[in-house]
């Protein structure tokens, strides 16, 4: 039985090319390689531009609908926060460490990564290209505005949040994601697209939101879990313009394979590194924890990444080269990063603590293998100093990774009781890295990395020379307010005194 | 509880339980709507609802606004139906669907043939003399009785054979639907089945060359359709790359031979992966992927390539494909998605692959 239909409704495809047309049109008295000049020199080869389906079609005059929408209830949820005093109902003051982490250290990176699709959108031939990274750049905008306004709330009432762009640029450890983002925007457009909107954006985003959102979320933060909702509502055309990219490359040439194999070897090292800072959140500084990053990691990382490079299997690419030395880090680069975040806490713009008993206990049961045997000795030798009153502070400069500018503080893979340090000379002088992805890193581009601004011998230039006093100064840091032990700190005491005023009648 | 879920405008009606998402309705259903997150934050997989109530779900305020729940929009991967609903999906339609009804048949066991030893044909007669209307390529369910339940099945004849519809079977160990096929089953007994579904068919609006990749018990929709373009006069290339272990499983493999005499732009690239190495066999030794690879020097470019048989056999496959240069939109399997598949982690590199 054939049944009369109605005359069929346009689909959407079809309804977005007729609202677009025209938009790409030919030029005629420009040559295109003069209007897109840096879609060649990377090596990677096109022939069919056509061939980029649009990822997400969305028209401007809807993105504006949508975008409105939800500064406008994002704000109203902001609103609330303050006049409610959220920031009294954390589960405790040592959580605005994580806060202030973020706030410092990726914020930045989201305004980074909008200056970059802002330059993609004007680089890239394909309307359909232009539009999505346009988007995305005014998204990325959108996230750093929002995250900042939802963390000015905090910046009235505690320390270590008002200097967070001067940081930025300035702060040692805030130096390890600027770099990032730097050697992504200052790289050709391909590369930016395979460093943020396919690395960071689906390889290692989960890694980086949903911990830090579940993470709000559990201990009572609802301004940041708001702007997480947020921006990861626009996280589906980040991801789409991502994998789209990817595919685009792997199938227009042959030739592009060992290309792209090269970028994703590297921005999966670059971006392991950067989100190494998130295991420290995650396991020590939580009040109340979501999972550890070991735990994270075997869902968001294994899980995932083993998925997704099981498909790229079919094209002929292969895991990262970092992945395994990645999966011998998880059981112990948080305590790593505490430990250095710790030893140096005089120079950092948040708090770090000697983990509690119970914390210690919880740390031995999610890591079983390392906490015990490698990690509780230094801590417990370390708890000692400080009851003697001669607390371990570490006064020298760290040594920076050329690439990564973290300190070397991580072990070599194979064997967590020898210090990973790699060194490489080029044009005369020498190099240090944290470890070989970095190494390799350096030496497939020296020519860009040894232009790199390392944050440690800074201190000897001016305006500082040398001078502790001048250097927080210069990063904005207010020694005895910003940095140091939580315990004892003015956010522990104020956190503390106020919502006794706010839970009690005293 | 069932209620019925129109997919416009693809014009397809398919099932969805009582607390089931369209999103899993859909994918269960074969029809691939476009998803990533599957908890309501991402807004990939929006529609619009044309007719009919939905519950909302988990959908996130930010990833599906006010504006749109006024405007019947609905996140497909939290959505659930409250009533038969139609609606409307970002899906590319399909130029070579017929979109043709599902309806329930009778009939009789009319031939058993054993093609090889773990194989049957089992051809049924339809009491209606017009038959059933079906694309090559297209399965049907075989309900059996004793309350084994139905059991999905490729239509093994061409179109035109549509009284007598033939399936060739594989006993499963230990499956109670394939065991029985095989040891009780009788000529002459009654059957129903319901059909056609699945939209794995021949793109014959591309005009393209076709290459048939199948092993295993998945000859039944390649043969289907070659004999189908056979018939009526495809004039392009036809490439059927067939792979068995050895040389007693290869069925229907002097028809192919005969064919491919009759016809000039019919190629048979057979394969055996186990062959006993003094058996005299000139064919290929060795997997599909390997045979299609060297038959078509690994270059696939300019084809459409349809995908029949084991899973891992699909895998090596397309990636046999995609290093020879042919896509995920040159490339069609036949997917039947169970509990598990669909439980399965994959990345959304890939539509449907």
């Amino acid at each position: 039985m054939d049944m009369k239909v109605a005359k069929k409704k346009l689909a959407l495809k079809e309804k977005y090319r007729l609202l677009t047309r025209d938009l790409g049109w030919e030029p005629t008295y420009q040559n295109k390689d003069e209007i897109y000049p840096y879609t060649k020199y990377e090596g990677i080869r096109i022939h069919d531009w056509d061939k980029w389906e649009d990822p997400f079609r969305l028209t401007m005059d809807s993105y504006w609908k949508y975008q409105a929408e939800k500064e406008r209830k994002f704000y109203a949820i902001i609103d609330a926060h303050a006049q409610n005093n959220g920031h009294l109902h954390i589960t405790d003051a040592r959580y605005l460490s994580a806060l202030k982490i973020f706030l410092q250290a990726i914020s930045p990176g989201e305004y980074a990564a909008g200056k970059g699709f802002a330059r993609m959108g004007r680089e890239f031939p394909g309307v359909g290209t232009q539009v999505a990274c346009q988007m995305q750049a005014i998204d990325e905008i959108r996230h750093a505005q929002t995250q900042i306004h939802a963390l000015s709330n905090y910046n009235k009432f505690y320390n270590g949040f008002h200097a967070f762009a001067d940081a930025r640029d300035r702060m040692w450890y805030c130096t390890v994601p600027r770099s990032f983002f730097d050697d992504a925007v200052s790289a050709g457009p391909f590369e930016f697209m395979i460093a943020i909107g396919f690395s960071f954006e689906y390889v290692l985003t989960n890694l980086l939101f949903v911990p830090f959102m579940s993470g709000a979320a559990y201990n009572g933060d609802m301004a940041t879990v708001t702007f997480g909702f947020s921006a990861q509502s626009d996280e589906a055309r980040h991801m789409t313009l991502g994998l789209e990219c990817i595919k685009f490359m792997l199938e227009q040439d042959p030739a592009n394979l060992p290309i792209v194999q090269g970028w994703i070897d590297k921005w999966f090292w670059r971006g392991f590194r950067v989100l190494g800072l998130v295991s420290t959140m995650m396991d020590y500084m939580l009040p109340k924890r979501v999972m550890s990053w070991r735990e994270a990691w075997n869902i968001y990382g294994i899980e995932n990444g083993t998925a997704l490079f099981r498909d790229l299997a079919r094209y002929g690419i292969r895991a990262p080269a970092g992945w395994d030395d990645a999966e011998k880090a998880i059981d112990h680069m948080s305590h790593q990063f505490m430990l250095g975040l710790y030893q140096w806490s005089f120079g950092t713009a948040l708090h770090s603590w000697i983990p509690s008993d119970d914390d210690m206990a919880w740390l031995a049961k999610k890591y079983p293998d390392t906490f015990d045997k490698y990690y509780r000795p230094r801590w417990e030798h370390i708890k000692k100093l400080k009851a003697a009153g001669t607390q371990f502070a570490n006064y020298g400069l760290a040594k920076l990774c050329q690439t990564c500018q973290l300190p070397i503080v991580f072990t070599e893979p194979d064997d967590p009781t020898r210090s990973a340090q790699r060194e490489g000379e080029y044009k005369g002088e020498k190099y240090h890295f944290c470890s070989d992805g970095c190494q390799h890193i350096f030496e497939n581009e020296p020519e860009k990395y040894i232009q790199a601004w390392l944050p440690m011998p800074q201190l000897f230039q001016d305006p500082i020379g040398g001078d502790l006093a001048a250097w927080m100064d210069w990063v904005g840091l207010r020694n005895g307010k910003d940095n140091g032990d939580f315990d004892g700190s003015e956010d522990q005491k104020n956190f503390d005194a106020w919502r006794a005023m706010a839970t009690s009648n005293q | 509880m069932s209620y019925e879920l129109t997919i416009e405008p693809l014009g397809q009606t398919i099932e969805i339980e009582d607390g089931q998402t369209i999103l899993d309705a859909a994918l269960r259903a074969g029809i691939y709507l476009p998803h990533a997150c599957c908890h309501g934050l991402c807004a990939t997989c929006k529609v619009q609802v044309i007719d009919g109530e939905i519950e909302h779900g988990e959908a996130s305020s930010f990833a599906l606004m006010d504006g749109e729940r006024d405007e019947q929009k609905c996140l497909a991967c939290c959505a659930t139906a409250q009533s038969d609903l139609v609606i409307e999906a970002e899906i590319d339609e399909d130029p070579d669907a017929e979109n043709l009804p599902v309806r329930d048949f009778a009939g009789v066991v009319s031939r058993i043939e054993t093609l090889t030893p773990t194989i049957k044909g089992v051809w049924i007669k339809l009491d209606d003399p017009a038959g059933m209307r079906f694309q090559a390529g297209q399965y049907v369910n075989l309900v059996l009785p004793k309350g084994i339940g139905s059991r999905a099945f490729s239509v093994a004849s061409p179109p035109s054979a549509s009284g007598e519809i033939e399936l060739n079977i594989r006993i499963v160990p230990g499956g109670p639907g394939t065991t029985y096929v095989h040891e009780t089953l009788q000529l002459g007994e009654r059957l129903g089945i319901s059909g056609p579904y699945g939209r794995f068919f021949v793109k014959k609006s591309a005009d393209l060359p076709v290459i048939f990749m199948a092993g295993g018990s998945g000859l039944s929709s390649p043969r289907s359709m070659i004999l189908d373009l056979l018939a009526e006069g495809f004039d392009k290339q036809i490439t059927l790359v067939y792979g068995q272990r050895h040389l007693g499983e290869l069925y229907y493999h002097e028809e192919f031979l005969s064919l491919a005499e009759l016809h000039p732009n019919f190629t048979y690239v057979p394969a055996l992966s186990h062959e006993p190495e003094d058996s005299g066999w000139s064919g290929f030794r060795g997997f599909v992927h390997d045979a299609a690879k060297a038959h078509f020097d690994n270059d696939f470019r300019g084809n459409k390539a349809y995908l029949c048989g084991p899973p891992l056999m699909i895998e090596a496959c397309i990636a046999t494909l995609m290093q020879g240069r042919l896509f995920e939109r040159d490339i069609y399997t036949e997917k039947f998605i169970s509990a598990a598949d669909a439980q399965q982690v994959r990345s959304p590199l890939f539509r449907a692959l």
